[in-house]
């Protein structure tokens, strides 16, 4: 069942509301799971923090929402990666064999993949370290 | 209080049911009357409310369903979404004390969410500011029955945690 008022309200509802929802809930979630794996408390978090009081005076004045420098901040203090931006990257074999993948998770990897033989089982192996082919 | 009915709003979700309280003699339940009042596209709040709608189907019931992410632990009382910032994070007290709007809500599980009706939250707190108070008081008591009739089994949770009946396996409830 499905209240008829949010049945029009979604069907009116523009991509880009969605899409700022779901990243505002994906960071909120992961900010919380990154405080427990570390096993800070949000005030051991607010404490280091409070070193520097401009940042946080910035902060609380500045913009409503997250902001780059922001994110930035939060994943210096935390150590991990919160905001994963997909990148292109090429891969090209030696026997002529050239493909462009989106990367989803830009975590450290061999970029200098050598593709000796040409196999398209060797690209799939590539793509399978999670990157989708664009 | 009269006497109101527990419905569904809602539960076309993966992960979490949403009911609303419609009172005795009213065609609209109050979740409706809520957005309604924002349902304009003209309404200067209209964006605001399509966020929070987007928040409560998707995130909360389609995502991640009702986790302390999204609610404060508060025990036997209705509480606003969106949630009330952590407020030694910076980032995510900016995220929900600047929202416009509040909607009141009880949260009987991390399946099972009752949502109230609402309001523009234009002063420190909901008690304060003049389109929510009523409403926050009113939620007070309909969490209030609610728990009521919870502690004295005349709700029932169904086995899969999703569904409210009454003691008789109604599904329409009055309290």
């Amino acid at each position: 069942m499905k209240s008829k008022v949010a049945e029009r309200m979604l069907a009116k509802m523009p991509n880009d509301v969605k899409i700022f929802v779901d990243k505002y809930a994906d960071i909120v979630v992961r900010i919380n799971l990154l405080l427990k794996e570390k096993g800070f408390t949000q005030k051991d978090l607010a404490e280091k923090m409070e070193k520097k009081p401009s940042e946080i005076s910035k902060w609380l004045n500045g913009e409503h929402n997250f902001t780059i420098r922001s994110i930035a901040k939060l994943e210096a203090e935390l150590g991990e990666t919160i905001l994963y931006v997909p990148r292109r990257q090429l891969f090209q074999s030696e026997v002529g064999h050239k493909t462009v993948m989106t990367v989803c998770r830009n975590d450290q990897f061999n970029k200098n993949v050598q593709f000796t033989d040409g196999n398209s089982t060797k690209i799939q192996k590539v793509a399978s370290l999670s990157l989708a082919i664009s | 209080m009269n006497t109101f009915a527990l419905e569904i709003w809602f539960d076309e979700t993966s992960l979490c049911s949403f009911y609303t309280v419609r009172k005795d003699g009213f065609e609209d339940n109050e979740t409706d009357l809520f957005f309604k009042k924002f349902e304009d596209e003209d309404n200067q709040y209209n964006n605001s409310a399509q966020e929070l709608l987007y928040l409560i189907v998707n995130s909360i019931g389609d995502v991640y369903g009702a986790t302390d992410d999204f609610f404060d632990r508060i025990e036997n009382k209705a509480q606003a979404l969106p949630p009330k910032p952590k407020k030694w994070i910076p980032e995510i007290k900016e995220l929900g004390i600047h929202f416009p709007l509040r909607l009141l809500c009880f949260r009987i599980s991390e399946s099972i969410v009752v949502l109230f009706n609402g309001g523009i939250k234009d002063q420190r707190t909901e008690q304060e500011s003049k389109d929510l108070s009523i409403n926050f008081y009113e939620a007070q008591e309909f969490a209030k029955r609610i728990v009521e009739a919870l502690r004295d089994k005349t709700i029932l949770i169904s086995e899969n945690g999703r569904i409210l009946t009454d003691f008789q396996n109604n599904t329409d409830i009055i309290l």
